[in-house]
């Protein structure tokens, strides 16, 4: 009986031994194969002809620093479909080692523990630095306090003027460090009846909602730890007002897409790669052909600045890797190396989110070079724009506790709902979300 | 033989129970970890991995990986409770393997998404098989609310690290929904019928085992009373048969020698007046007979007499057999011990005994000696006795009775004889030791 144990034990360590024999032989075996998870077109949903090109020369470079390893891409998905692809490769446990993280999966990735967190490995990496990246594009891949995704490009919000139709107007182009005062005047001066047909057809803006308002304002919404929000405090009293008054400029006419391309609007917030596709060749011709445009900072609110957010694109690592420390280098090479952080400003429509390559010298003859038509942006204004961005807040209800605030305050803004106490309401119902 | 017959059956029958649990606990992990496999797959296919991941903490394991994970820790669970029930396994190694077991056991719960908590019960009914008696019932319940605290304390930290089996049937339609989690609800109440049984079967035959013990160990007693009573019998039936023996030789030898006193007696009183002669020779010859008559008392005296070896230890029996043998011929004995023998059984002692007794008195009889030396002695594997004199000895030595005599009591033991003369006889005879402890293993 004694002897019939002991063999069964030795027999089964003898299996285990064999099977982990076996995988590590497996294992030597095979050359290193990295995958990477990208989309085909631009992150900013702007036309983009050669979305790989930075991803492939990132390859290049670091295939020929790591012969044996072998870094791989599927090309072809689109970016409507790269949110279910990636969820779909995740759930079958197949997922790239390094990948484009969508901004709108990012907190759920992080939370359920998909992505590995970065932040030992950038600390403890002498050849690396978190304080080259702007702070809130550093920022939109934190969760709960530790680096889930590194910023490969982003873009800041600015604010597209229709040059043609102030000169019309005897307006003058608003400096940089224009105000919400100087939003409104402008805004008022412009909207009327051209033609005299009784229907309006100039207008001041379109597409400014509340939430740029904040921004602009340094309105702080949410508490640190998203349990509490402050929609009743007085700057984004001034905020809703703000935007009470520039609805009430449009006298309650409803502006379109349409109006604006037919340059019948003189302000639209505008992202920096918006810019950056319109306005050279060969898409000036096909959009926004009949005006001269160009693009400033957006106004600075009574309590806050000439500021911007921040949209940013985000890579990260796959917690399951099997080669941590080679995708951490490949992740590097993508999203830290200054080459690949310069080829965003020639190959992509975003910019680098790396302060150090956006300010230098050789960017701006470069950026210019690309983009004829684009001479005139400055990228030092640029950066000091993306410098000072507003860090979204990062918590699990965010988005959700945003959709619902956009619902009440569209209807305050519109004056269906009266504004009287709307806002402590509206704090109220959202603190009662966010502790539920 | 029918106590035991009956007790093989419940044991069988436990048995029995104990593998249906255990298979069918196997079916249920085999469909739960398939049936979650499958959704996962169906839900990749059907394109809405997104909108299933934002349900869940974490991200499952591939399907393909789950379902080898839960039937992998489910097969070492059951192997390790196949262990655990061995009998040959010591303590240490008992406790080892039922906490692999635990361990085991959480593993499958998680691969399980916690969606099964049934395999709880095949590690406790392992652990009351185990259950012995009084004294281990603090230990059981200690183990107990301990599996329970396990349970509970894998179902909190691991809650918000589980996919949740509802996230699973939500991808179904609700009216498959409803049907899904009766099943599952199924599942698990008729998994608790099947340990409650086995629980049940299990208490029972420990209790009838009790029974059976305490019955054996009545009958026990009974049976020791019983031979008390004979041992008392007999010893009284040994006295009785010494008593008789007596009798006869009291009969035997003083009555033989009385009665042909007193007849004699008889006669010369005829005979004393008439012929005093012959009444004369008559006298001489009772005389005679009573003379007879005493040295027959002092032999039935000394018949009735134990042995030496009888009543003393082996040493000091040969000690005084040789220092009376001494003193009435007169010779010089020695006894030289080299080492006693111990554990000797009585008749190796005897045969012992009888060789000195047999050398000392052949080297007094045929060599005419004046000194003998007796040597016992013990060496690994072996005693030996060595008897020599300083008699004339013979240069053919013809065996003769007391010779032959000793031989086969030798061979009796597998022990050998050998003798020779130089300078007088010396004899001397070996025992295999050690015999006693093969014989009893």
């Amino acid at each position: 009986m004694r002897g019939d144990v002991k063999r069964q034990l030795l027999l089964l360590a003898v299996a285990l031994l064999l099977l982990l024999a076996g995988m590590l032989a497996y294992q030597q075996q095979k050359t290193v194969e990295l995958r990477v998870g990208v989309f085909a077109g631009s992150n900013w949903d702007v036309p983009d002809g050669d979305s790989y090109a930075v991803v492939e020369a990132a390859i290049k470079r670091f295939e020929a620093k790591h012969p044996g390893v072998k870094v791989t891409y599927v090309s072809g998905i689109k970016k409507e479909d790269y949110s279910e692809w990636l969820a779909e490769k995740l759930l079958a446990g197949e997922e790239p080692d390094v990948f484009v993280v969508p901004g709108t999966d990012f907190n759920m990735y992080a939370a359920m523990g998909a992505l590995q967190d970065l932040s030992d490995f950038g600390n403890q990496d002498k050849q690396f630095s978190w304080d080259v990246y702007y702070p809130a594009a550093l920022d939109y891949g934190r969760y709960d306090g530790r680096a889930y995704g590194l910023p490969v490009t982003s873009v800041p919000t600015l604010m597209f003027v229709n040059k043609t139709l102030l000169a019309r107007e005897g307006i003058a182009i608003p400096g940089n460090d224009w105000t919400w005062q100087d939003f409104l005047e402008i805004c008022r001066r412009v909207t009327k009846d051209t033609d005299g047909d009784g229907v309006l057809d100039q207008f001041g803006f379109y597409d400014y909602d509340w939430k740029l308002a904040v921004v602009t304002n340094g309105v702080e919404l949410f508490r640190e730890d998203g349990r509490a929000s402050y929609f009743a405090s007085s700057r984004m009293e001034e905020a809703v007002q703000f935007l009470l008054q520039l609805h009430n400029a449009q006298r309650g006419r409803e502006v379109t897409a349409k109006d604006f391309d037919m340059g019948r609007v003189a302000f639209r917030p505008f992202t920096f790669a918006e810019y950056r596709t319109y306005k050279p060749y060969p898409w000036r011709i096909k959009k926004y052909s009949s005006f001269e445009w160009d693009c400033i900072k957006l106004p600075a609110g009574p309590s806050g600045d000439n500021v911007s957010n921040l949209q940013t694109m985000l890579m990260g690592m796959s917690a399951k890797s099997g080669h941590r420390e080679l995708a951490w280098l490949l992740l590097k090479e993508i999203c830290y190396a200054p080459e690949s952080q310069q080829l965003m400003l020639t190959k992509t429509q975003g910019l680098p989110s790396r302060r150090d390559v956006v300010e230098a010298d050789t960017s701006q003859a470069l950026f210019a070079a690309n983009a004829p038509g684009c001479e005139e942006m400055n990228l030092r204004v640029v950066s000091e724009v993306m410098e000072r961005a507003v860090m979204q807040p990062r918590f699990k209800g965010y988005d959700e506790a945003m959709l619902r605030a956009n619902n009440e305050l569209q209807q305050v803004i519109t004056g269906i709902v009266p504004f009287n106490n709307s806002l402590n309401k509206l704090q109220k119902e959202i603190n009662a979300y966010l502790q539920q | 033989m029918k106590v035991d017959f009956e007790m093989l059956k419940e044991r069988d029958r436990i048995a029995g129970l104990y593998r249906l649990l255990s298979i069918y606990n196997g079916l249920v992990v085999f469909l739960m970890a398939g049936f979650m496999s499958i959704t996962q797959e169906k839900i990749i296919q059907s394109m809405s991995a997104r909108s299933f991941l934002e349900t869940l903490p974490i991200v499952p394991l591939p399907a393909g990986k789950g379902f080898s994970l839960s039937m992998g820790s489910f097969f070492v669970l059951v192997l390790l409770g196949h262990l655990y029930r061995r009998d040959t396994l010591s303590d240490m190694m008992r406790y080892l393997v039922f906490l692999a077991e635990i361990t085991a056991c959480m593993l499958l719960m998680r691969s399980l998404n916690l969606a099964y908590d049934g395999v709880v019960l095949l590690v406790v009914a392992d652990l009351m098989h185990r259950y012995q008696g009084k004294n281990q019932s603090w230990l059981l319940v200690g183990a107990m609310f301990g599996l329970y605290c396990i349970a509970n304390y894998n179902l909190a930290i691991f809650q918000g690290h589980v996919a949740p089996f509802d996230a699973y049937t939500s991808y179904y339609k609700s009216s498959v929904q409803a049907i899904l989690i009766a099943v599952k609800n199924g599942f698990v109440s008729l998994n608790i019928i099947l340990f409650v049984s086995y629980l049940v079967l299990l208490v029972q035959s420990k209790h009838q085992e009790k029974e059976r013990i305490a019955s054996l160990n009545t009958q026990l007693g009974e049976a020791n009373e019983r031979l008390r009573i004979y041992a008392i019998e007999a010893e009284r039936m040994a006295e009785t048969r010494e008593r008789n023996r007596l009798a006869r030789e009291i009969h035997d030898t003083l009555g033989h020698a009385l009665t042909g006193i007193a007849a004699g007696l008889d006669a010369c009183l005829v005979l004393v007046d008439a012929a005093p002669e012959a009444a004369k020779k008559q006298m001489a010859k009772i005389r005679e007979t009573a003379r007879r008559g005493i040295v027959d008392v002092r032999r039935s005296v000394e018949k009735l007499r134990p042995d030496d070896l009888e009543k003393l230890p082996l040493r000091h029996a040969i000690a005084r057999m040789v220092a009376e043998f001494a003193e009435s011929s007169n010779m010089k004995i020695r006894v030289i011990a080299l080492g006693w023998p111990d554990n000797l059984r009585e008749d190796e002692e005897e045969v012992i005994y009888r060789v000195v007794q047999e050398g000392i008195t052949n080297a007094n009889q045929h060599g005419k000696a004046t000194e003998a030396t007796v040597t016992i002695g013990t060496e690994p594997g072996r005693n030996y006795i060595i008897i020599a004199d300083n008699g004339h000895g013979c240069e053919d030595v013809e065996p003769g009775f007391g010779l032959r005599h000793m031989q086969e009591r030798l061979d009796l033991l597998h022990g050998r004889l050998r003798y020779w003369s130089d300078n007088g006889f010396t004899l001397e005879a070996t025992i295999p030791a050690g015999t006693r402890r093969e014989e009893n293993e």
